[in-house]
């Protein structure tokens, strides 16, 4: 990162750190659910963006996350830190030991064998009701006896999604500038190639396989305590996986600030559609997106870095190259 | 023993539906090379026009699977050539993306238009059924079925034999070279994608016929689409049909003998361990295997 | 980044003031006419998975919003109020109406009817319960919500174990012969798993032997599996504790699979006019249990009865109304009749009024235990007869004779 990215970093932390001062409840909790979409688009961007491996699965690790504290926090009656931190070990071993035959694949292959993983673990959360209650969902007790960790309210909730961005952010910005962050992009351009210089390729991508399920897990911990009860159908929900993707392609795969920037502005957007669209914004929201995909597929950030380089916007330049 | 063959009848003929909604999704991303996640809406959409066209004009819903593939391939060579084919090079997740915000686009339209309720194109023979034994095989759905092979035969006999098909073969095999040869890509490629919406309009159509329909089933249709075609090997006719068969009878056994609530579990099960084992699909050869991508 | 950050940052926060911002205008406490208006708050899925559903509800509580003005409004102490509700769509997300039930708190908003479905209300419940708001819930009736501790949730309708367990009661009452065994179908979702449960253990208590019990997942469109498994066990009756997809396939694919039992009997789907527009003649006999009929008995000064509502709806809808509609009614009511007889516009005192409520309504009985649940309301069974769900139990009046064997 470079001194002024990170000057504009700090600031940005900054401005977070004094928000929930300025804001109303209702509103604190929607940013902490923009603060979570900020965390799992740089969590999928570390395999999506830097690696190029595009999953459509990793709502599969905020599912198992988010089940995982419930479950820990329910029947095993732990506090929520120490199971929120089991939470992402367990999501980074379950992602080290899928990736090993799912990462052999590319392309559209590796999509759909992600979309498959997380559409069988829910069914697999259904059809476990002792454990997890099945489609009846899982409730975490958070009043009275049972209740292992004092239920910290709507801004409580905010500094820990913020304390989990930060985290996901600072794991971005060390991937990206390491050598391990080279191999990754190595491995998207040409991974034979990268092989054939010494990136150890696949250990390389079942890290950051892992990596990205770790942080997914972290976020899902945090959603599935501020949810209290937690269903099946929402917490694998291919929507969530879809979002994370969106953001950080229209954000900017491969950058560190690019899913941050696309998170914010999606989230915000969509937030600010569906209090003002009754019923229709997610027409509307589907039109956005068909939009942004022909005309932003770099993403803002690189988008606007060449606009400001060029001193022009050239939002038809990538449709000539993508175009047949 | 008359459970098991139950079972297997009953696979077997949601496979055939299963087959017919996944053929047209196999064959674009065979040829394109894109993952059309609106594939979904377009089966929904075929429903609509199949139930529209039986309510106000009282048309047998067969011939109605006609209309709706006509209509069906309009709009998808409409959205092709407008649309996708914008993106047509980009990355493999922008073209998951544009369709995506086109799935939601419309699924959200169909509510808005058509409301979210329940419809499904009434027929008083297709819930009848032939008794073989303890068997009973409806007549609703053996005709889909019927479709289903059909439509994969004509399929497979345009592809080979015409000279559009050829065409079409050509683009899917190695791009550069069909227009180094006067093919006009972009209107194969649209004619493909047309091709495509006609099937799935023609497999809601049937859908409509033999169960009920509304629009957020659109993505569970596009989900089944993926698993067809993996099973199948991409591009391949006669193993989309084998996909969608061999589907439904998984599902079936797995219901029958494990668990009914674990049949779409075992769909995905039977799909992580086709691509693990065999990503180039369950069935022989993959039909574009020789392909060249083109820049 | 440097440069293209700091442009990036500002335009990020300007998208914040937009989006956080622009509710609260739109949130300022809306005063016509000089008259005071009080703001009633709904989070409703008028999107997404349960949009129908969504919409029923949101017509039900129009139509409560129009009889209570019509009537000259409502009286609190010695003030008297124009009714308006405010509602915000949850997208049938559970954790979006958790949201929007903290932003109409922002508001001030501290009297909420419920959102569609027990998800959502589980989650809002939860919110009502810390911020000290009222809500009377309309559509969540699973029996897991009241088993929470929550004591600022009250539900006009009857739980999901009643759902099931009523039609089995008609059965053992009605039915001549009395069907000897029955098979269950049920979804997998919190709410018809405990409908399901409750059903299977009321006939047992009906001496019927429940001969098989099989789970299919939640929306499903192909039951076929779970109807051949049954099949060998030739039930009497096959219950469905289910939703409209799942009720339609069990009829349909029984029919093509060649199961016919002397009736079916399912919960939710067969007083829904999709269930016999899709059915056709093959929903003629099916058996289903609805909150409320135009045969509900019980009349109250603002709807009057079950069929005075009926006519008000069809006056404004032009088309007869659904449990659902009636359902949301019932909850806006409750909370109309509470918050008149608080006198005060507290949400405390609300509440107390809410726990202490207890009168006849179009809907049947409003008073709630102390979980919060309706515990006196009994639920109808209708039987579709030549196309028209009828109500045939409990007995009354003004209901059909049960036409059995069913098929």
């Amino acid at each position: 990162m470079t001194r002024a990215g990170a000057v504009v970093a700090a600031a940005a932390f900054a401005v977070l750190c004094l928000l929930p001062a300025g804001l109303a409840p209702g509103d604190v909790r929607t940013m902490t659910s923009v603060l979570l979409f900020a965390t799992l688009a740089s969590a999928w961007n570390i395999i999506g963006g830097f690696a190029g491996y595009a999953s459509f699965g990793n709502v599969a690790f905020f599912g198992l996350g988010g089940y995982s504290v419930a479950v820990l926090m329910t029947k095993a009656s732990w506090p929520f830190l120490p199971s929120v931190a089991v939470a992402a070990v367990l999501s980074a071993a379950f992602a080290a030991l899928v990736g090993l035959p799912v990462l052999r694949l590319r392309g559209h292959y590796f999509a759909i064998a992600t979309l498959g993983v997380a559409e069988g673990l829910r069914e697999v959360v259904v059809n476990l009701p002792r454990l997890t209650g099945g489609g009846a969902g899982i409730t975490i007790p958070t009043l009275g006896a049972r209740a292992t960790t004092h239920y910290p309210g709507t801004t409580g909730f905010y500094w820990y999604a913020l304390a989990v961005l930060v985290a996901a952010v600072a794991v971005s910005a060390a991937v990206s500038g390491s050598r391990f962050g080279y191999g990754l992009r190595a491995i998207q351009l040409d991974e034979a190639a990268a092989a054939s210089v010494g990136v150890r390729t696949t250990a390389a991508k079942l890290a950051a396989f892992a990596l990205s399920a770790a942080l997914t897990a972290l976020a899902g911990g945090v959603f599935a305590f501020q949810q209290v009860t937690i269903y099946p159908e929402r917490l694998f929900s291919v929507e969530i996986t879809v979002l994370m993707v969106v953001m950080a392609v229209l954000g900017g795969a491969a950058t560190v600030s690019g899913p941050v920037v696309g998170a914010f502005t999606l989230r915000l957007l969509d937030e600010y559609l569906r209090r003002h669209f009754l019923g229709t914004h997610l027409i509307v929201f589907g039109a956005i997106i068909v939009a942004a995909v022909v005309f932003l597929p770099q993403g803002v950030v690189r988008c606007s870095a060449d606009a400001w380089r060029e001193r022009r916007l050239g939002l038809l330049d990538t449709v000539r190259a993508y175009r047949l | 023993m008359a459970e098991f063959l139950q079972a297997a009848v009953n696979g077997l003929l949601q496979g055939g539906i299963l087959a017919l909604v996944g053929l047209g999704f196999s064959l674009v991303w065979g040829v394109t090379n894109i993952v059309n996640i609106a594939h979904g809406a377009f089966v929904v959409a075929g429903a609509y026009v199949g139930w529209e066209l039986h309510d106000s004009l009282g048309l047998n819903p067969l011939l109605g699977m006609l209309v709706a593939a006509a209509v069906l391939f309009v709009v998808g060579y409409g959205l092709q050539r407008g649309l996708v084919n914008l993106v047509v090079n980009a990355p493999v997740w922008m073209t998951l993306l544009l369709t995506f915000g086109l799935q939601l686009l419309a699924v959200n339209v169909f509510v808005k238009v058509a409301t979210s309720d329940y419809r499904s194109i009434p027929t008083g023979w297709a819930a009848r059924s032939l008794a073989l034994g303890d068997v009973r095989v409806p007549y609703g759905r053996l005709v889909a079925l019927g479709v289903a092979v059909v439509c994969t035969a004509g399929l497979v006999v345009f592809v080979e034999r015409t000279r559009t098909g050829r065409a079409i073969r050509a683009a899917g095999m190695d791009r550069s070279t069909a227009r180094l040869m006067g093919i006009d890509v972009r209107h194969v490629y649209a004619v493909t994608f047309g091709l495509s919406a006609a099937l799935a309009g023609a497999a809601g159509v049937l859908v409509g016929m033999v169960g009920t329909f509304s629009p957020p089933d659109a993505a569970r249709y596009t989900l089944f689409s993926f698993v067809v075609s993996v099973l199948g090997g991409l591009g391949n006719m006669g193993g989309a049909l084998a996909g969608g068969l061999l589907l439904g009878l998984v599902q079936a056994f797995v219901g029958q003998y494990l668990a009914t609530t674990l049949v779409n579990a075992a769909a995905f099960a039977v799909l992580i361990a086709v691509l693990a084992v065999r990503p180039s699909g369950l069935l022989g050869r993959p039909f574009y295997e020789t392909r060249v991508e083109a820049r | 980044m440097g440069r293209r950050g700091t442009t990036m940052l500002a335009g990020v926060l300007g998208l914040t003031a937009v989006a956080c911002g622009g509710g609260g205008s739109a949130g300022a406490k809306s005063k016509d006419g000089g008259g005071k208006t009080l703001t009633l708050a709904a989070a409703l899925s008028l999107t997404g998975t349960q949009a129908r559903e969504g919409v029923l509800t949101r017509e039900g509580y129009e139509i409560c919003q129009q009889v209570v003005n019509g009537k000259g409004g409502l009286k609190v102490g010695d003030t008297t109020y124009t009714l308006a509700i405010t509602y915000q769509d949850d997208t049938s997300t559970p954790d979006t109406a958790a949201n929007l039930v903290d932003q109409f708190n922002d508001k001030g908003r501290k009297f909420l009817l419920g959102p569609y479905g027990s998800a959502s209300t589980s989650a809002a419940a939860a919110v009502v319960e810390r911020n000290g708001q009222v809500m009377v819930d309309s559509a969540g009736a699973d029996d897991t919500i009241f088993t929470k501790g929550y004591r600022r949730t009250f539900a006009v309708l009857s739980p999901a174990s009643v759902y099931l367990s009523s039609i089995v009661k008609a059965l053992a009452e009605l039915a001549d012969p009395k069907p000897k065994t029955v098979a269950i179908v049920s979804a997998d979702d919190g709410f018809s798993k405990t409908a399901a449960a409750a059903g299977r253990d009321e006939a047992g208590r009906q001496g019927m032997t429940v001969a098989d019990l099989q789970y299919v997942p939640n929306g499903t469109t192909d039951v076929s599996a779970a109807l051949t498994r049954i099949r060998g066990g030739k039930p009497d009756v096959v219950l469905g504790s289910v939703h409209l997809a799942e009720g339609i396939a069990i009829v349909k694919q029984s029919g093509e699979l060649g199961l016919r039992p002397s009736a079916f009997g399912e919960t939710v789907a067969p007083p829904t006019p999709d269930f016999v527009t899709t059915l056709g003649a093959a929903a003629e006999g099916v058996l289903g249990s609805s909150q409320w009929t135009t045969e509900t008995e019980g009349s109250d000064a603002w709807f009057g009865t079950a069929k005075d509502y009926a006519a008000a709806f069809r006056a404004r809808y032009g088309r007869d109304p659904e449990y659902h509609n009636a359902e949301a009614s019932a909850a806006c009511l409750a909370l109309v009749e509470a918050i008149g007889k608080a006198g005060v516009l507290d949400a405390d005192k609300v509440r107390d009024a809410l726990a202490a409520l207890d009168q006849a309504s179009f809907f049947g009985p409003l008073r709630f235990d102390p979980t919060g649940k309706n515990a006196t309301k009994p639920m109808a069974v209708v039987q579709i007869q030549s196309g028209k769900a009828v109500t045939v139990w409990p007995k009354s009046a003004g209901t059909a004779a049960l036409r059995w064997p069913a098929r």
